[in-house]
């Protein structure tokens, strides 16, 4: 299949079922508190309301608050389009260099962060000083991270990563703490227990939300399909790691595509029950408790590093 | 200093001592002599400030009129400290700086009688925001309640601290949550707070001067809905002072059925907090979603009994409005046991995880000195080491029959604020299964409510709620109420939270809030 087909293909079904994923959590989660919960379609109605509602901005924004929407979204769908999600070897790979990933998430989160600072609200600016916090702590987590896979697969692109994917994590044990890690920054990048509560309304408690929430109809529509195309995007990278079956790539005919959004479909519900059994099970972490989160991760990196140099010598 | 030997003192230096009915002790002083009495009753003979408010007596060419109540809890009676200000010039010498507990108080009285407390160390407005203009005294007798006031622009400063890197965050008065509107006023640097001040009274309803004009039966409906949640235990405290005045006496199936009434209130409440404080303020939401689920069923046992769910409507002047049948209580005694049993299920997950222990251990600790000096009330200061309930200091409906302890702790933090609330509702359901039985077996199902007149005359009434103890003041005066004090613990609370906010960090302080819980209408009255 041509390599650019396979970017259009994963980029839509990706984009396509993100707000199906943020809906099945919320189902579970629902589901395990004992409550009914909304419909796990009800994400794509919240975003096609909010593009037809009416926007107010704040006079004392900027252009950066404009701005932001657009960028924020535009590093999601980068990310969708350069990560191995549902397909392989697709014309934007090579550029899923883990420097290039790690600066397009950061890309995001900044232009979040000046949003947050923009709308000169004393929530906003909160949230930003939290991100900043957190991201400061976030960052070298995951470049480590990401190197202790690299020196695994011997690829620099997550793209390559993958080769030791699934069978070829059990011939490398000593990348699995890195794996952990990688789950721990997923959490944490999203905004998810244990480090943010995506569903708390109590304004001094919240990171991304504070940040975002000056903003309303279109430009929110598009900041919350963001959130939505983020967390896609890592729990297919996760699920993808452990098991990089169903995967297209230049080799499959084109019969395969059709099994492409139903392979994606199984591996998101698969991911999210999984991340609702996570946030129904723990409280959020007291703010000063996430240092001591993100030096774990820091630490499981480190540690996959440090095995893998040792078990490169023997 | 024993009680005898302080009355004896008392009575040397008043003009009048009497001693009332419901257990009270009102000793008339000289306005030179109050601040001094008020003081050395505090400072010197260890006695919590409960209640200060004023009269407005210019009528009888009185003036107006200062009356502090302390609680002598050992001997269960009231002293009322009493003094008159001349209504030319009505001000006496502020009592704030040694009686902590009366700096509210005094700024209250200020704005709603133009009663000046010199030397109070804050002497701001609190009621009155700045769009009230200045010398507006609603409580005064000749200000009409329809009274349409000007557009004002008096200064409200809030407290500000100075200092790179400091930073203020203003929060409210519309918040996210469905809560009642006030607004707090954070001093912070990072996310440590430094100072924490709030601001409320937004939604002053003017109850005190509604109630004026009134009989006690036109007046019950309005206390009820003092504050929503403490429908029960308001109805009683009020109800009671107007039988001490009337001199009625209340039948003891109608006492059982009081404490029925506040203890489900009582169990109900403290089952929301425990799911509001876990769930909600922690974002552990198994515990929000099943807390809630319960409190549904305690609601509904409500509209089955009262015939609406917030316990509203069973406590009258004289006794309960209906006698209930052995059905109805056992209905009761059944729906409590069975959310208990689910309940301690919950405590028991709640308690297995690490998460939600370290977030709520350490958490907005008041210390004991600091709920003693703020006089704080209920849950608040039992959690801190005061040893205070008014149900055994003052045993008021049925309690005095039946065998109640009261339960303390004293980390101060939220978690002991939470596991406090556990003890009493294991308490509140032995106390409801004591009532039921007691009205079964030695009462008769006919008499349930005595006559209970409208004389003249002035009482306290108290119960202790959920949220703590609740303390009226009534007078009549030609079978209307003349002046009604309703004083909810959220009043005295409050100012707790520049005291146990300083030194956390700002995403626990929602914590902190659900932790104590105040009404904010029990408060804007």
């Amino acid at each position: 299949m041509n390599p650019a087909l396979l970017t259009t293909v994963q980029v839509v079904v990706v984009v396509t079922f993100a707000p199906l994923a943020t809906g099945v959590v919320r189902r579970v989660k629902a589901f395990l508190q004992g409550r009914h919960g909304p419909p796990v379609l009800l994400p794509y109605w919240t975003l096609l309301t909010l593009m037809r509602k009416e926007m107010v901005l704040s006079t004392s924004t900027s252009w950066v608050f404009r701005a932001a929407p657009y960028v924020v979204l535009a590093t999601a769908l980068l990310s969708a389009a350069v990560l191995p999600l549902v397909a392989r070897g697709g014309i934007a790979a090579p550029l899923s260099h883990m420097v290039v990933v790690a600066g397009i998430w950061m890309l995001g989160a900044v232009f979040l962060v000046l949003a947050g600072l923009d709308s000169a609200g004393a929530f906003g600016g909160m949230g930003s000083s939290r991100e900043m916090t957190i991201s400061a702590f976030l960052e070298p987590a995951l470049i480590v991270t990401l190197a202790s896979f690299a020196l695994a697969s011997g690829s620099s692109t997550v793209d390559g990563m993958l080769a030791i994917g699934g069978r070829g994590l059990l011939s490398r044990p000593w990348v699995l703490p890195a794996l952990a890690s990688l789950g721990l920054i997923a959490l944490g990048e999203n905004a998810r227990y244990p480090v943010d509560n995506p569903a708390t309304h109590l304004e001094l408690t919240m990171v991304h939300e504070a940040m975002v929430l000056e903003y309303s109809g279109p430009y929110l529509a598009l900041m919350e399909l963001a959130s939505m195309v983020k967390l896609a995007v890592f729990a297919l990278l996760l699920v993808n790691i452990v098991l990089p079956a169903g995967l297209l790539t230049t080799a499959t005919g084109i019969v395969a595509l059709a099994a492409a959004p139903l392979v994606t479909a199984v591996k998101l519900g698969a991911a999210m029950v999984l991340l609702a059994l996570v946030e129904s099970s723990m409280a959020k972490l007291r703010f000063y408790g996430l240092p001591e989160y993100f030096f774990g991760s820091l630490f499981l990196g480190l540690t996959s590093l440090a095995l893998g140099l040792f078990a490169g010598w023997l | 200093m024993n009680v005898d030997e302080l009355l004896r003192s008392l009575a040397e230096m008043s003009r009048d001592v009497r001693v009332s009915a419901e257990g009270r002790v009102i000793a008339w002083v000289r306005r030179t002599d109050f601040p001094g009495v008020a003081t050395s009753l505090h400072v010197r003979s260890g006695l919590p400030l409960d209640l200060l408010f004023a009269t407005d007596d210019r009528a009888e060419g009185r003036g107006f009129g200062v009356h502090a109540v302390f609680a002598l809890d050992q001997a269960h009676y009231w002293l009322e400290i009493a003094t008159d200000l001349p209504a030319e010039s009505p001000w006496y010498e502020s009592i704030t700086r040694e009686v902590m507990a009366a700096h509210w108080y005094e700024r209250y009285a200020q704005d709603m009688f133009g009663i000046r407390a010199e030397g109070h160390p804050d002497d701001r407005r609190l009621v009155h925001h700045e769009n009230v203009p200045a010398l507006t005294h609603p409580l005064r007798k000749d200000f009409a309640w329809n009274t349409r006031l000007a557009q004002a622009n008096e200064p409200y400063p809030m407290g500000r601290v100075e200092g790179e890197g400091i930073f203020q965050i203003p929060v409210g008065p519309i918040h996210a949550g469905i809560i009642e509107p006030g607004h707090f006023r954070f001093n912070v640097a990072g996310e440590r707070i430094i100072t924490l001040e709030g601001k409320l009274f937004f939604t002053h309803k003017g109850v005190e001067k509604l109630l004026e004009g009134r009989t006690h039966a036109d007046a019950l409906p309005f206390v009820e809905r003092v504050s929503g949640d403490s429908a029960a235990s308001h109805a009683l405290a009020f109800c009671q002072a107007v039988e001490a005045i009337a001199g009625c006496k209340v039948p003891e199936r109608a006492c059982m059925l009081r404490v029925l009434a506040v203890e489900l209130e009582r169990f109900t409440m403290h089952l929301h907090d425990l799911a509001n404080i876990c769930g909600m303020g922690t974002g552990f939401t198994v515990m929000a979603a099943n807390g809630f689920r319960i409190v549904e069923r305690l609601r509904r046992l409500s509209a089955r009994l009262f015939g609406n769910r917030f316990f509203r409507g069973l406590v009258v002047p004289g006794g309960v409005s209906t006698p209930w049948t052995s059905a109805q209580m056992a209905d009761a005694v059944d729906t409590v046991d069975g959310a208990w049993s689910e309940a301690s299920s919950l405590v028991r997950l709640a308690l297995d995880s690490d998460t939600l222990r370290d977030r709520l251990e350490t958490t907005g600790v008041l210390t004991r000195d600091a709920a003693w000096a703020y006089g704080a009330k209920g849950v608040a200061a039992r959690a801190s080491g005061i040893d205070r309930d008014a149900r055994r200091n003052h045993p008021h409906a049925g309690y005095g029959l039946l065998s109640f302890s009261g339960r303390t702790r004293t980390e101060g933090d939220v978690f002991a604020r939470v596991m406090l609330r556990v003890d009493e509702m294991s308490d509140a359901l032995n106390l409801i299964r004591a009532a039921a039985g007691f009205c079964r077996d030695r009462t008769s199902e006919s008499d349930y409510r005595a006559d209970c007149e409208c004389r003249d005359g002035d009482a306290l009434g108290w119960a202790e709620g959920w949220r703590g103890q609740i303390l009226d003041w009534v007078r009549m005066r030609d079978g209307v109420i003349d002046r009604a004090v309703i004083r909810d613990p959220s009043f005295c609370n409050w100012p707790l939270f520049g005291e146990l906010g300083p030194g956390n960090i700002v995403p626990d302080f929602p914590l902190c809030n659900k932790s104590l819980n105040l009404s904010y209408s029990g408060t804007d009255l």
